[in-house]
């Protein structure tokens, strides 16, 4: 019996074993490549580079339009962020607390254009866009995306489970609906909202195929469309792998740190508010 | 002065729908209204003018090869997706159940490819995969297995594709069924009289139908992620060798955005609409048989 336990115990051990050196190795993979020659890169005989190259980070950061990505990724994601949880609160509260006509309908509106695939929106958004005169700037990305239809979502969800006593007795007392929401209901669902600014910053960081229909300056390129065209621009005399290498590493790593400290707030937002039964 | 009030009541209720509810007509409903509109339309882009076409675009596409190629590939793509990222994740979830020294650290690892940017790490997988330089093969060749094309061939760039994502999203999946299983009562094991039953009968009977409302919202939302899957096709293989990896969406994308056949692609793009419905529906339809809340 003991024995049987103890290989279950090894059997189990095992199995997580690989699954994490199979999630990690791409990561471990891009930054031992990051520090390679790029003859060191092609020969599949060399695991580990001869001399960490350093210098390519150094090429990167400073010889690269790599940073301005990343900049122009950050400015627009923190605005985005700022304007969608503001929509998302105000549009949620309306829902929750208020007694208006049309309620059942606009949530049932909202409900259904979750499932649908965004994409699908593309071509006549590009083209409002276009006759806005917003292409290629900023306003157009940032416009095009200030209402986050999982953030109304996740907040309606938090917002159900405030007591409508304290909502009452804040009315009573006179507050405004929007200092009821900003000073009473927002520090009640303080979580939810934090999960929200987490996921919707990394997926609005993240972001490639819509901002790359819109942008094609390099000055406002996000990172992802940036580090394609750095990617693709190498090819022309063979792609530069260990540039390429360095250019991911310094993209992906500030995330991976990013989500090492809040990573309590993804694990319990995401499992448990995401407003699942059971 | 009721009137009054009950009026200055709604219009601030309105006032706090507005801000969200403009850019919600602009950017998501009116453009699927659009949308069909254009797909009924033989519109170019460039030119200012358009004939009406009713259903030609739609009845091409049905006689179009290529289609039915897109939607063999999606469909492959969604269940190769779909069945792994649910089976392992929630092996995942059981093997981290119980914490101990060390699993948090896990936990971070299965779930940090979800967090980076989907180009950055294909881009890495990329040369992972690469046919003659990559790490991939040597591996393969360490375990005396021949190498692999990978992404170069036909035969294996959608397997590729499917492992990139089916990494990418597995932690995610891992996390959901944590909390559900936290969620599952203890007493229901002692009270189904199951205490000396077979551990695998326990799992059966009352786990899985507990978890069962996390089982059907994770495949809700990986297949409308797989169906709308863009970023590692076009960084891996831009849809082909040969139109391999080629996805409705993808399709779309290289028809509007490539070929500037906004007719066509926006049929796809309805037709696109319609599946995640169809399947929306025969999903919500069929889980009142196996979901139990």
């Amino acid at each position: 019996m003991k024995i049987k336990i103890g290989l279950e115990k090894v059997g189990k051990a095992l199995l997580l074993f690989i699954f994490s050196v199979f999630t990690a190795f791409p990561f471990f993979w891009m930054v031992l490549s990051a520090l390679k020659t790029k003859a060191e890169i092609m020969d599949v005989s060399k695991f580990f580079p001869a001399e960490f190259q350093w210098n390519n980070f150094y090429e990167v950061i400073f010889h690269s339009p790599l940073l301005k990505y990343v900049w122009n990724s950050l400015f627009v994601s923190v605005l985005t962020l700022a304007i969608q949880i503001v929509t998302a609160a105000m549009i949620a509260y309306a829902i929750v607390f208020m007694e208006f006509k049309g309620r059942k309908i606009l949530f049932a509106i909202i409900m259904g254009t979750y499932m649908l695939p965004t994409a699908a929106t593309y071509i006549p958004s590009y083209i409002i866009l276009a006759n806005l005169n917003l292409l290629n700037s900023f306003t157009g990305l940032i416009l095009s995306n200030c209402v986050s239809i999982f953030g109304i979502f996740l907040l309606r969800q938090a917002f159900m489970q405030v007591p409508v006593g304290v909502i009452e007795a804040a009315r009573i007392d006179g507050a405004s609906q929007w200092k009821i929401l900003w000073r009473v209901v927002c520090p009640m669902t303080k979580s939810s909202f934090i999960t929200f600014g987490l996921m919707n910053f990394i997926t609005c960081y993240n972001s490639y195929m819509w901002p790359s229909l819109i942008t094609d300056s390099d000055e406002k390129m996000m990172v992802s469309q940036g580090l394609r065209k750095f990617f693709i621009e190498g090819g022309a005399y063979g792609t530069e792998w260990p540039l390429v290498m360095a250019g991911s590493t310094l993209i992906v790593l500030p995330l991976l740190i990013l989500f090492a400290f809040t990573q309590k707030w993804f694990i319990n937002g995401i499992g448990g508010d995401t407003g699942m039964k059971g | 002065m009721k009137k009054k009030l009950n009026l200055r009541k709604v219009s601030s209720a309105w006032l706090f729908v507005i801000p969200a509810l403009i850019p919600l007509i602009v950017f998501w409903i009116y453009p699927i209204f659009k949308s069909i509109y254009i797909s009924f339309t033989d519109w170019d882009y460039m030119s200012p003018t358009y004939n009406f076409v009713f259903f030609d675009n739609f009845k091409a596409l049905f006689k179009d090869q290529r289609f039915y190629d897109a939607l063999w590939n999606t469909i492959v793509f969604t269940l190769g997706t779909l069945l792994p990222t649910i089976v392992l994740g929630l092996l995942l979830a059981l093997l981290l159940q119980k914490s101990f020294k060390g699993s948090g650290i896990i936990k971070f690892i299965l779930f940090s490819p979800w967090i980076t940017p989907t180009v950055a790490v294909s881009i890495v997988w990329t040369w992972i995969y690469d046919p003659g330089s990559g790490i991939a093969n040597v591996i393969l060749n360490f375990f005396g297995l021949p190498g692999l094309q990978w992404i170069k061939s036909s035969d294996t760039a959608m397997l590729s594709v499917i492992i990139v994502t089916v990494w990418k999203s597995l932690g995610y999946a891992m996390i959901f069924y944590l909390s559900a299983l936290e969620k599952v009562p203890r007493e229901l094991f002692e009270a189904s009289g199951m205490d000396g039953a077979k551990s695998w009968q326990r799992f059966r009977d009352v786990t899985i139908p507990c978890i069962s409302p996390t089982t059907f919202f994770l495949m809700i939302i990986t297949m409308v992620n797989s169906l709308q899957a863009y970023d590692q096709i076009q960084i891996l293989t831009q849809g082909g060798p040969s139109g391999s990896t080629r996805t409705l969406l993808y399709m779309y994308y290289q028809l509007g955005f490539e070929e500037f056949n906004m007719g066509q692609a926006t049929a796809v793009a309805i037709v696109l609409i319609l599946i995640t419905v169809l399947l929306s529906v025969v999903q919500f339809t069929g889980s009142k048989k196996w979901v139990h809340y």
